[in-house]
């Protein structure tokens, strides 16, 4: 059975790139669903088969940061990997994503090869 | 903690922060024109992201119209008819991208930065206004017969 990707960014722009990405970098997913922010990205994780979420940072309503700490407190979706996609870098934020569950990051830009690098091994 | 931003070049550094978005996600080779003034910049389009943190400010993409399509048709692997949505949120992810290394070049000098969410506006006459004192510079940057500037104004407040 195929595995099925969710792709949260406020910018629809930003999720059409990261999913011509993965199919440049030849990672196929059965579904990639959407979402605009953590609050929606919640909704799809309550009620969708999700293998692997690519989370950006910086959002509107809630953001990636509140998004795994919410996510954290969920017993049937606290468990799914979520790899960050952001502008943000920094030891200090990427350090608290990790810390709420965070299983890596990419810097925007980025290249399909670096998508393939860091996501590969995670699945 | 704070420091003078005098110690970094931030021409040099909006240089190298822009081609690096441009070549890594739309496979496209800038050149970059000398520092401009405000009159000088040509655009109906503009994405502007504000800045926070240790400073308080702003970083602008500006460009025509034809320059905005180009940029969004790259970036969506299609053909762009008007100055719509996609181009509003494709431009503003561009200047979320530049913002986001020049956040890494103000953390070389111990500046910590804080990014908005960029906003895009489009029309035929405005500008942007700034602080009597706060630093602006602005760069021209070109390709294929496409024009775009990056802007950027800012003044330190915590230092």
């Amino acid at each position: 059975m195929g595995k099925n990707v969710l792709l949260v960014d406020d910018s629809s722009t930003m999720r059409k790139i990261i999913g011509r990405s993965l199919r440049q970098a030849g990672i196929d997913f059965d579904n990639i669903f959407e979402a605009s922010d953590g609050l929606e990205a919640l909704a799809v994780l309550e009620s969708e088969k999700v293998d692997i979420v690519l989370s950006d940072i910086n959002m509107p309503n809630m953001d990636g940061i509140s998004f795994l700490r919410e996510k954290a407190n969920r017993p049937g979706i606290k468990n799914i990997p979520v790899l960050m996609i952001s502008t943000e870098t920094g030891d200090d934020i990427i350090g608290e994503a990790k810390s709420l569950g965070a299983v890596g990051a990419i810097k925007k830009p980025f290249t399909p090869d670096k998508v393939e690098e860091v996501l590969g091994p995670l699945l | 903690m704070a420091t003078n931003t005098e110690s970094i070049d931030l021409y040099s550094e909006i240089v190298e922060g822009t081609k690096d978005v441009f070549s890594t996600m739309l496979m496209i080779d800038l050149q970059e024109g000398e520092p401009v003034l405000n009159e000088e910049i040509n655009s109906n389009l503009s994405s502007i992201l504000g800045l926070g943190g240790d400073i308080k400010g702003m970083l602008g993409v500006h460009c025509p119209e034809k320059t905005a399509k180009k940029i969004t048709g790259e970036l969506l692997g299609m053909e762009i008819e008007s100055l719509d949505e996609d181009v509003n949120d494709a431009i503003g992810e561009i200047a979320n991208m530049i913002a986001g290394n020049l956040k890494i070049s103000f953390e070389k000098i111990g500046i910590n930065t804080l990014l908005a969410i960029p906003t895009t506006v489009t029309g035929e006459s405005y500008k942007t206004s700034r602080q009597q004192q706060a630093y602006c510079l602005t760069v021209p940057f070109s390709f294929s017969d496409n024009d775009l500037w990056i802007e950027l104004k800012y003044i330190v407040i915590n230092s």
